[in-house]
């Protein structure tokens, strides 16, 4: 996933917390967790040399070995990616009129060059208290936690009124890539329709001393678009320049582009996340954080709190320019000039109100503004409920205690937008901790701390189930 | 030439329409030129596939033919540019204490597309009293008639008292390409060493009903510099804009350049110029320029002479912005943006005071601004010499009555530029007139009245002989 951190918000010096408890497991039961660990982390799921599909075999079988039937499991992919399967599996519920709680992860990985790591990314070695591999965090922890807990509540019988269903997909790493998250919700969504989701995207973050700070749920992604604003003039020869001009007319316009400020929103996710954050942070920018959950039209508040580039993000639309083109040679006046626009919207703001305030800020009736590229739908962010919020934070209660739990808006590049468009609210999940060095994820040398790797498991295996019930 | 239309004549209003003058049989030293015309036009001397070389070579056959030596004749290319050659060919004078004329042109046209054009565009078409054909105006009726001239003193086997010289080279259409005038200049500066020179760049100007309206002789010309903007930012995700961002700060500057307006400035050339067209422009602009010239700094004059875009740029160095560009992905803050901007420079101007003058107007340290190469001397208008002034306008008197005549100066750049640093003043030869619809010069369908060609060459060559006799 492409993260939106939150560490960076916080301030540093806070009150040491307790340290994570783990909740008792059985010896056996976390050997078998290990190994299944180990196996998808072995299994090279890169999109250049590697497969999903074998992956998704893999998990299916120690399902089955759990006592899943054939029936229970999907394995699926398509003609054209064979290697990037994924599949979906259910544990039935007890009460038929309940809705299905669905686990998402994904088990493709970035790419890994052996000769650039210090480890072979695609053996899994345990060291200094760290799980090392490609994918140890992202995604295969999560994709083996969930796929673990269908094998421990599969095996232990345990009756559960919900369903739960588990969809490990592929593509989720590669922006032109198969997404197997995208093709069930198109494709069958009647496999994996649920009540709501859980899945990767939220980090909860850490001190330097490895004690969790604050966990993390994530409800939301702001929705990327490109839009294409463009001037036009019948040119002619430099030596005799018109009062109008292509390149001044767009120039002006991105000015007034550059100086407009999007207006302040709320959501369910950023009033938490807002309300949490001002306790942590203090001072005049925490009350100010308090004053604009209450008005968000505190302009003197507002101020305040968008000093900070990342905040100030999180409380509007924003648009910025991102390349710009014009002209076709040094001595014509240019026929053409245009500037590609970057908006991420705030969650549910439709394209036509950005493309409108656009308009408006570009003051120039001439230029052309339209949306341009893939057209992203743009979903209401997922409610930030009681059942979801209040019993994750319940649950994290026993297993974090004394570490508070931030909402998070990310900027939307999981999964979770295909979800959250189809009508299944989607959230990323607390339990796990960002490293304050970034722990690799994307890059080089992945690591996941063993000790954060089996609190998380704990937690969710209590979480879901609590959910379940 | 890069700029064919005249200043002349473009707000004059038209006068009373007077019925075409019958065509008149051609006398047999005009069919002789005709022919010889006809041939240079029909080579084509085009970058893409033509050869200045070949038709250097040709004229020189006829000049050989009508008697000059192999020594009184230059044909040259280099070995890099075989095809971008040119000739110089020398009339000794019979006085070898009176200095040198020099007659300038050039052989090559700009690219002409056969689909794109009614007629083949290298076959001289005569119809409807036009000779169609690329280069029928620009610039190979003069290059025949200097050539024709240089023929017709030979036969007539009376020398001329003052040397004369004739220069025809390559490269002119073309910023980039071999140009055979600065070649000349750098390498063969004592063969075409004169007192001064007659070029393309003055002419004079029909009405729709082919009534000549005004004539003038080209006396200097704005040079042209070009300036490369730069605006750098350390970027980022374009997820979190910064306050700061490289295309809005370009932008801003581009806003700067725009709004800059460079001072007024006048030279003998185009003192001579407004003077003449104080006279025959419509009320109030007669009157505003009347105005500007007693006192430069008339704003209200200004704006009213200032509409006319040939009169603003005349008035004035003028920055105009023709290219842009910045960005490297949709989904990032641009690290580098970049504009440049077209200078055309008034004659005696600094490059160096017009980067201070630019750097001043957008007044942002964050937007760099530097000269691009190629960096052009820095034009020298030539003097308004009563010796050859006199003569042009005296003859003109005879060949055209009542018709105005006037100095100019072009805001683009010919040949010119490159004669001036080895001291040769050169001067846009009146004679040829061209329509109010520019004659497709630089674009389809070339063509020059008939009447325009024979007429002009008849001007020319007693205007040469008036020089050099």
């Amino acid at each position: 996933m492409r993260l939106f951190l939150t560490a960076a918000m916080l301030a540093a010096a806070l009150p040491a917390m307790v340290s994570a408890q783990a909740a008792p497991s059985s010896a056996a039961d976390t050997a078998s967790f290990r190994s299944l660990y180990k196996e998808l982390v072995e299994t090279n799921t890169s999109l250049s040399a590697g497969s999903c599909t074998l992956a998704a075999e893999r998990m299916a079988t120690r399902l089955k070995a759990a006592g899943y039937a054939d029936t229970d499991i999907r394995l699926f992919n398509t003609p054209e990616h064979p290697k990037e399967g994924g599949l979906v599996a259910t544990l039935a519920g007890t009460d038929a009129k309940a809705k299905a709680i669905l686990l998402l992860a994904h088990i493709d990985v970035v790419e890994a060059k052996r000769e650039d790591w210090t480890r072979d990314p695609f053996v899994l070695i345990e060291e200094n208290g760290y799980f090392y591999g490609r994918g140890t965090s992202d995604d295969k922890s999560q994709a083996a936690i969930f796929t673990d807990t269908m094998v421990r509540l599969k095996t232990a019988g345990t009756k559960l009124r919900h369903p739960i269903k588990l969809a490990l997909t592929c593509g989720e790493e590669t922006d032109k890539a198969f997404n197997g998250a995208e093709w069930l919700v198109k494709n069958h969504k009647d496999w994996i329709d649920a009540e709501f989701a859980l899945n990767e995207g939220s980090v909860g973050t850490m001190d330097k001393a490895g004690k969790p700070v604050a966990l993390g749920i994530q409800a939301g992604e702001k929705v990327y678009q490109d839009f294409r604003i463009e001037a036009t003039n019948p040119g002619g020869h430099s030596s005799r320049p018109r009062p109008d001009n292509a390149i001044y007319a767009l120039a002006a316009a991105l000015v007034r582009i550059g100086q407009y400020e999007f207006p302040t929103q709320m959501s369910d996710t950023t009033r938490g996340y807002f309300t949490e954050t001002a306790k942590l942070t203090g001072g005049e920018t925490g009350a100010a954080m308090l004053r604009l959950v209450g008005n968000p039209a505190d302009t003197e508040a507002n101020a305040i709190v968008s000093r900070d580039a990342t905040w100030h993000s999180m409380l509007r639309t924003t648009c910025v320019a991102t390349r710009l083109d014009g002209g076709h040679a040094n001595n014509a006046l240019a026929q053409r000039a245009g500037a590609n626009i970057n908006c991420r919207m705030f969650p549910g703001d439709p394209i036509e109100n950005v493309r409108g305030q656009l308009i408006k800020a570009a003051g120039d009736a001439s230029l052309s503004i339209e949306a341009s590229g893939e057209i992203s739908p743009t979903p209401p962010p997922p409610p930030l409920t009681e059942r979801v919020y209040g019993t994750a934070k319940a649950v994290a209660a026993r297993h974090f205690p004394g570490v508070p739990m931030l909402p998070a808006m990310t900027t939307g590049a999981t999964d979770g937008r295909y979800l959250n468009a189809g009508g299944i609210p989607t959230y990323g999940v607390p339990g796990r901790f960002a490293e304050l060095d970034g722990g690799g994820v994307h890059g080089l040398n992945e690591r996941k701390s063993v000790a954060g790797l089996y609190a998380e498991r704990d937690y969710l295996f209590d979480l879901i189930q609590t959910y379940a019930r | 030439m890069t700029i064919k239309a005249l200043l002349l004549a473009a707000i004059i209003a038209a006068p009373v329409l007077a019925a075409p003058a019958a065509a008149q049989p051609m006398r047999p030293d005009q069919l002789a030129f005709k022919a010889l015309y006809k041939q240079l036009v029909e080579t084509n001397t085009s970058l893409s596939v033509g050869s200045c070389t070949g038709a250097a070579e040709m004229l020189a056959s006829h000049l050989k033919a009508a008697g000059f030596d192999d020594a009184d004749i230059t044909l040259f290319s280099t070995p890099d540019h075989p095809k971008e050659g040119g000739i110089v060919a020398v009339l000794t004078g019979r006085d070898r204490k009176a200095k040198p004329i020099l007659l300038l042109g050039h052989l090559d046209v700009v690219e002409a597309k056969r689909s794109d054009w009614q007629r083949d565009p290298f076959v001289m078409v005569e119809e409807d009293g036009y000779f169609y054909g690329r280069g029928t105006f620009d610039d190979k009726a003069q290059a025949a008639i200097w050539t024709d001239t240089l023929i017709r003193y030979k036969q007539s086997g009376k020398a001329p008292k003052r040397t004369l010289k004739m220069a025809l080279t390559c490269g002119e259409e073309t910023t980039y390409a071999f140009n055979g005038a600065d070649w000349l200049a750098k390498n063969k500066a004592d063969l075409i060493a004169a007192e001064f020179a007659l070029n393309e760049g003055g002419g004079g100007r029909y009405d729709a009903s082919a009534k000549p309206v005004g004539m003038g002789v080209q006396v200097g010309e704005k040079t042209v510099q070009n300036y490369t903007l730069v605006a750098t930012n350390p970027g980022g995700h374009a997820s979190v804009p910064r306050p700061d961002n490289a295309i809005t700060d370009l932008a801003r500057a581009l806003v700067a350049v725009n709004t800059h307006e460079f001072p007024v400035q006048f030279n003998d050339t185009t003192r001579g110029f407004f003077t003449m067209m104080s006279k025959v422009a419509p009320t109030p602009v007669n009157m505003a320029m009347t105005a500007l010239l007693a006192n430069p700094a008339d704003a209200a004059a200004n704006a009213i002479v200032s509409q006319d875009p040939m009169f603003h740029s005349t008035l004035r160095t003028t920055c105009v912005s023709t290219l842009v560009e910045a960005g490297h992905a949709n989904n990032a803050l641009p690290q580098r943006a970049t504009a440049n901007i077209n200078c055309r420079m008034f004659p005696g101007t600094d490059p160096e005071m017009t980067r201070a003058d630019l750097v001043a107007a957008i007044a942002d340290p964050k937007v760099s601004v530097s000269l691009t190469p190629p960096i052009r001397p820095v034009a020298v208008s030539p003097p308004l010499n009563e010796a050859v002034l006199g003569p042009m306008r005296r003859i003109a008197a005879k060949y055209f009555p009542g018709v105005p005549f006037g100095t100019t100066m072009s805001t683009g750049a010919t040949d010119a530029i490159f004669l001036s640093p080895i001291g040769i003043p050169t001067y846009g030869a009146p004679g040829l007139f061209g329509d109010p619809d520019g004659n497709g010069v630089h674009g389809l369908n070339e063509r020059i009245r008939v009447k325009s060609v024979m007429s002009g060459r008849d001007y020319l060559d007693e205007l040469v002989h008036a020089l050099a006799d």
